[in-house]
Order: structure tokens, then C-alpha cells, then sequence
């Protein structure tokens, strides 16, 4: 499985503020996490400071390190798990990830390390929810490999897979519609459509998907859209446990294998109409 | 014939740790898409030449392709690997350049073969060196599939040579217009 973390930038900018942050707080288990930070971080140009009295100076790889040092990436993704349970109330938006922050014990200036317009957040969640996905299809494989359960007909399992991955949404579904528009932004088509297709792929490797000619393509073009248009009805829809797009859901995917069945039909038909043509040839040739 | 190799899709995420993903990705993509083509090129020469007496030698040589193309198939689905966009296109630009270089005769279709071939070899060499560089011992099981692909395609090679491939007509010009031909497809197949 291809692990799809989405990893935030603005490194530098954000060591220097969790140093402010340790400096207001006076924490220690903050401020030893974010010194062992910039001491084992190479880029870091920012003199020493010691406002928590001497403190073994780590050296990276080689040097000692104590057992809560954690990457400024962790952190970033602590900090947006963490702001994830105040988006129903707050939206996509960096008062989510400052409440976030707050709870895990930070300043509310540590969402400053973060873009205003709560990108990161977004994509942390998508990407969270993309393994989840991942692990759960492992699962089920594995039960599947032992003998536990049965193996879903093609239809049924991308119809599995795809209402679980739509269901992650539930708990935000009042805020997503925010989120896709912020994921069509252009500077986050990249990292978006990148999630998008890794995901796509994951549940067709999932569902046994063995094609290694243009198939490959048709294949994930076609789930692509059977997901997002099923993610758009399912923010339209307000029936009872989204019934109405679980409906939509099973039609698209029945179109789709009816799609299959129809070119094949298409291609045995052009074949034996040029069979023909081919036999009335030599037949008048003759 | 390469032995089938039964993959249950549990091991791929074993078979996936610790590999330099671009890297097996271009070089699986570009052999699948070279495999495919070679496949069409000798789908093409056996339309025009099939029943002449240079038959039974492309026949055995579109063989050996044939299984070439299903191992690369093979790894293709065991390293995850997206085959490139343009087979469509591969699949009738080889068949064209099979079926014409056999229209201009027995030997028109050896120097096509000896100049495609010529072409492999030196890729799937230049491959085999990328590897080596990496880790002999991390994809010892994609050398020697690699290696022995690439002694094939050199006795293809030979054999175009042994069957007057230099007699044929602008056998150099030929020759330089399928191997810019060869290089640009590959160059494309690694990429999209």
C-alpha cells in the first residue's frame, strides 16, 4: 500500500514558532519535544536558546535521543487529528486546527505553521481516511484468504468500498462541500488529485483488478467518477441513513458492469460482421 | 517458457516494502510497453511473410516474445505498476512497422528485427546497470529475469543478422529510422 501522508511544509517558519510557543508556556515535555526538534534539524538556522536551563545537545542520527522526541511532521499531524473534532463547529479553517492545538496542550499561534485556509487540514483527513480504507480491505482480504468469509462479486465489492469510504464523511458531511471547493483550489489539485487516483487504485488492487492493458485506465476512470458523483448526491442527499445515495450508488456501479458487458458485446459483433463481409467477398471474388 | 508465477495479492504489499518505487515503475512500465510492441511488430511481419519460407523462424521468434510479454504482465501486477497510456498507439505503430518492413521482402523484415532488437538489447543493458547500481541483491530476481530477456533479444538479434538483414534495401537507413523510432518510444513509455 502506498502510504499517502500528506506531510505540510513551512519547516523552518514552524520551529520557530513552536520555540515561541515553548518560550510563552514554559511546558516541559512541549519544550523538549520542540528543542529536540530544531537540534537534530539540520536546516535550522536559528541560534540556541535556553529559557529551560542545560539540556544534553542531541546530534541528530548519531546522537542520543530521548524516548519523546517526535518529527515536527508528527506534530503537524497530531495537531490536525486532534483539530478534526472541531470542524463540525468551526468548519475547515484554522480555528478548527487552533482549538486542535490547544487540547494537545500548544498555543493557538502553533496554527499559524499552517495555511489559512485550512488546505492542510483537509488533505491530513482525506489522507487519514484513504488508509483507513486501506487497512480495512486488508482485512477483509485476509478473512477472505482464511476461509472467514466470502469473496464479493466484483459489483458488490466496489459498492463496499466505496459507501465505507463515503461514510468517513458522515461526521463532517455538514462542512464538506467547504472542503471540496478548497481541494479544487489550483495549489491543491496536486496533492488532492494524488489522493484521489492512489485511492482509486488501492480499491481496484482490492477488488482483484489484474488489467495490464489500457483497461488499467477505463477501469479508474470509471470508479473515479461513479465516486464523485456519489460524493456530490451524497451532499445533496438528507434521506434516512443516506439511503438515497447508497441507491445512487448501486445504480452507477450496475451501469458500469453493464458497460463492460456492452462493449464486449459491441466488439463480437463488429468481429463477426467483418467475418462476414470478409466470407461475402471471396464468395463474389469467386 | 518463463514459469507462471501464482500471486496472491496479499504478498504485493511484501513484495512493495523497501523498493525504489520510481525507479521499478519506469523500468517495468517501459519493458511491458517494449514487450507489447516487439509482440505487434512480429504480429505484423507473420500477416505479410506467415506463409513464405521465413515463416516458421518470426513464428518462433513472435513465441519467445509471447512469453516474455506475459512474465513483464506478470510483474507488472506483482509490483503495482500503471502500464503506459500509449499501448493503443504501440499496438498498431508496431503492427504497421512489422507488416511494412515485411512488405519490402524476406530481408526488409531481418533488419527490422535486427535493428528493434539491437535497440532492446542495449536498453535492457542499460537497465541491468541501473539495477546493479541500486542493489544487485534487493532485485536479484528482476536481474536475472532482465538478463535473460536480454540474451533472447540478442540471439533475435543474430539470427535477423544470419537471414541477409544487411541485403536489404537502404538496409542503414532503415536501420537509423526504427532505432530513433525505438529510442523515442522509449523515452515516452517511461514517463506516460
Amino acid at each position: 500500500v502506498r502510504c499517502q501522508l500528506y506531510s505540510p511544509q513551512r519547516a523552518l517558519q514552524a520551529s520557530a514558532v513552536l520555540r515561541r510557543v515553548s518560550d510563552e508556556q514554559k511546558k516541559e515535555p512541549l519544550a523538549s519535544s520542540s528543542q529536540q526538534q530544531f537540534d537534530s534539524h539540520p536546516a535550522d538556522h536559528q541560534p540556541e536558546q535556553e529559557p529551560q536551563g542545560p539540556r544534553p545537545s542531541y546530534t541528530g542520527q548519531g546522537g542520543q535521543e530521548s524516548e519523546d522526541y517526535e518529527s515536527e511532521e508528527q506534530l503537524q499531524h497530531r495537531i490536525l487529528t486532534a483539530a478534526l473534532e472541531f470542524v463540525p463547529e468551526h468548519g475547515w479553517t484554522a480555528e478548527a486546527i487552533a482549538e486542535g492545538a490547544k487540547t494537545l496542550g500548544l498555543s493557538v499561534a502553533a496554527a499559524g505553521m499552517f495555511h489559512s485556509d485550512g488546505s492542510e487540514l483537509i488533505l491530513h483527513f482525506v489522507s487519514q481516511c484513504n488508509t483507513k480504507l486501506s487497512d480495512l480491505l486488508e482485512q477483509e482480504q485476509k478473512l477472505v484468504q482464511l476461509g472467514k468469509a466470502e469473496k464479493k462479486s466484483t459489483d458488490q465489492f466496489l459498492r463496499d468500498a466505496v459507501e465505507a469510504r463515503l461514510r468517513m464523511l458522515i461526521p463532517y458531511i455538514e462542512k464538506w462541500p467547504q472542503a471540496l471547493s478548497i481541494l479544487l483550489l489550483p495549489h491543491n489539485i496536486p496533492s488532492s488529485l494524488n489522493l484521489l487516483t492512489s485511492m482509486i487504485d488501492d480499491i481496484w488492487q482490492y477488488a482483484g483488478d489484474q488489467s495490464t492493458d489500457f483497461n488499467w485506465y477505463t477501469r479508474r476512470a470509471v470508479l473515479t467518477g461513479i465516486y464523485n458523483t456519489t460524493e456530490l448526491v451524497m451532499m445533496q442527499d438528507s434521506s434516512p441513513d443516506f439511503e438515497d445515495t447508497w441507491r445512487f450508488l448501486e445504480n452507477r456501479v450496475a451501469d458500469a458492469m453493464n458497460m463492460g458487458d456492452t462493449a464486449n458485446q459491441v466488439q463480437s459483433t463488429g468481429e463477426a460482421v467483418v467475418q462476414g463481409l470478409m466470407g461475402a467477398a471471396v464468395t463474389v471474388s469467386n | 517458457p518463463a514459469g507462471g508465477v501464482s500471486l496472491r495479492p496479499c504478498s504485493t504489499r511484501a513484495t512493495l516494502e523497501g523498493i525504489n518505487k520510481p525507479v521499478i515503475d519506469r523500468i517495468i512500465r517501459v519493458d511491458h510497453a517494449g514487450e507489447y510492441g516487439a509482440n505487434r511488430i512480429y504480429a505484423g511481419q507473420m500477416a505479410v511473410l506467415g506463409r513464405s519460407s521465413a515463416g516458421p523462424i518470426i513464428q518462433q521468434m513472435w513465441n519467445q516474445e509471447k512469453d516474455h510479454l506475459k512474465k513483464f504482465n506478470e510483474l507488472m501486477v506483482a509490483y503495482r505498476v500503471r502500464p503506459t497510456v500509449l499501448l493503443p498507439f504501440w499496438n498498431i505503430a508496431g503492427f504497421v512497422l512489422g507488416a511494412g518492413s515485411a512488405l519490402l521482402g524476406k530481408k526488409g523484415a531481418m533488419a527490422c528485427t535486427v535493428a528493434v532488437e539491437e535497440s532492446i538489447s542495449d536498453h535492457y543493458n542499460s537497465q541491468i546497470r541501473t539495477l546493479m547500481e541500486e542493489d544487485p541483491e534487493k532485485y536479484k530476481e528482476l536481474l536475472q529475469i532482465i538478463k535473460q530477456f536480454r540474451d533472447d533479444e540478442r540471439e533475435h538479434h543474430d539470427i535477423g543478422l544470419e537471414h541477409d538483414a544487411e541485403a536489404a534495401p537502404a538496409y542503414s537507413v532503415l536501420k537509423t529510422a526504427i532505432q530513433l523510432g525505438c529510442k523515442a518510444a522509449i523515452f515516452l513509455s517511461e514517463r506516460i
